[in-house]
């Protein structure tokens, strides 16, 4: 399927892979790549010579395109900017804020730039400034999330700007893909769905935990610190959860997911650690290569959208 | 300059313009969010024809700042 995503990007299908922390590494941005989408490396708040050395592993296994995702409120966050801009990728997509300051130089590098938006006037915005694409990132996402809905932010979002924007947040299957053309967007990212594909490092217990999640499994912690995060429930949410409500301290609620994202993914601890996922993990049923789970959303949303 | 911004404000945020003081913090005493400081940002822009790069956000937390600020850049109304 075409479109100005896969033009832009130089891939087969329109379907970009989020960069999320930990999970999004070399070899699941490479299986994404080498399966037609677009495969991400998520910076987070790594260092940038971690974020160099998973470029160059990247490059070995896939000559496909591939991109970054740098977030922006990182302590490396100039460093690592300045790294993907050495080390050449397709594309980098930023979180976290407006990336302008790194814009001209990624520009001068030849590295298109896709903002990824949680509101219209920061699309305008980005617009202005020379983003090439957006990411428009509803609520149903996993990880830091805005408040808006992929539903209603996608179309707004796809009226205010004549740059191509990408759907995301709620996003798993071929279903979700075609309401995505309906609302106007041109591509989607998906992240929940491949954190579960084989090619993902992501640990065993992690990912039977978000294959068993149900619809009303995933909970929003840290809605009073203005820095929302959408994960799983476990004990540690409703310990987080209890706390918040009787009051405490950002520092103090800061304090406790300290370190708890990694405890999940790397260590397994699906109890005491933060398993982020969206809402779409009620969605995702099967361990899949990166490659089926593409080829199977692609032909249920062409058939869709042939009847439509 | 203060009056117009104060409705240009009131506006943006959603809030009583009464409430609205050159001290007043916008994240602390208005409530604004970071996404409200963008929506504050570009109508600021659009309303003075000033371009404010994001670097230059963070400093922009009260009204007086902001008041400053585009005195700084040559806004006279």
């Amino acid at each position: 399927m075409k479109s100005e995503v896969t033009e832009l990007l130089g891939i087969k299908y329109p379907i970009i892979q989020g960069g999320m922390a930990w999970v999004a590494e070399h070899n699941l941005a490479a299986a994404v790549s080498n399966a037609g989408g677009f495969g991400i490396i998520g910076a987070a708040n790594a260092p940038a010579e971690w974020v160099r050395d998973e470029i160059r592993k990247a490059k070995e296994l896939t000559d496909k395109p591939f991109g970054v995702n740098v977030m922006l409120l990182s302590q490396h966050a100039d460093e690592v900017a300045q790294a993907v801009a050495e080390e050449g990728v397709k594309a980098v997509t930023t979180g976290a804020g407006s990336p302008e300051k790194y814009m001209k130089m990624w520009k001068e590098a030849g590295i298109l730039v896709i903002p990824v938006v949680a509101s219209v006037a920061l699309a305008r915005r980005m617009e202005r400034v020379g983003a090439d694409a957006l990411v428009a990132e509803g609520m149903e996402s996993g990880g830091h999330i805005g408040a808006q809905t992929t539903m209603t932010l996608v179309p707004q979002i796809v009226d205010a700007v004549n740059i191509p924007v990408i759907a995301a947040g709620g996003i798993a299957d071929g279903r979700g893909f075609a309401a995505a053309r309906m609302l106007g967007a041109d591509a989607v990212q998906m992240g929940t769905r491949f954190i579960v594909s084989k090619e993902s490092i992501v640990h065993e217990a992690y990912k039977e935990r978000v294959l068993k999640a149900r619809d009303i499994d995933s909970e929003v912690t840290g809605m009073s610190t203005g820095h929302p995060v959408r994960c799983l429930r476990n004990q540690m949410t409703r310990e987080y959860l209890k706390l918040e409500k009787e009051g405490a301290s950002f520092e103090e609620l800061e304090l406790m997911t300290l370190g708890t994202l990694r405890k999940a993914v790397v260590e397994g601890d699906v109890t005491r650690g933060t398993v982020m996922a969206g809402q779409s993990a009620g969605l995702v049923k099967q361990e899949q290569t990166c490659s089926e789970m593409i080829e199977e959303i692609m032909d249920q949303a062409k058939k869709l959208l042939k009847e439509a | 300059m203060f009056e117009k911004m104060k409705e240009l404000i009131a506006e943006q945020l959603n809030c009583p313009a009464e409430e609205i003081k050159m001290e007043s913090s916008f994240k602390e005493d208005l409530g604004a969010d970071s996404l409200d400081l963008f929506e504050l940002v570009m109508s600021l822009e659009d309303t003075y024809g000033v371009e404010i790069p994001s670097e230059e956000l963070e400093q922009l937390t009260t009204v007086e700042s902001v008041v400053d600020y585009l005195k700084q850049k040559g806004v006279e109304a």
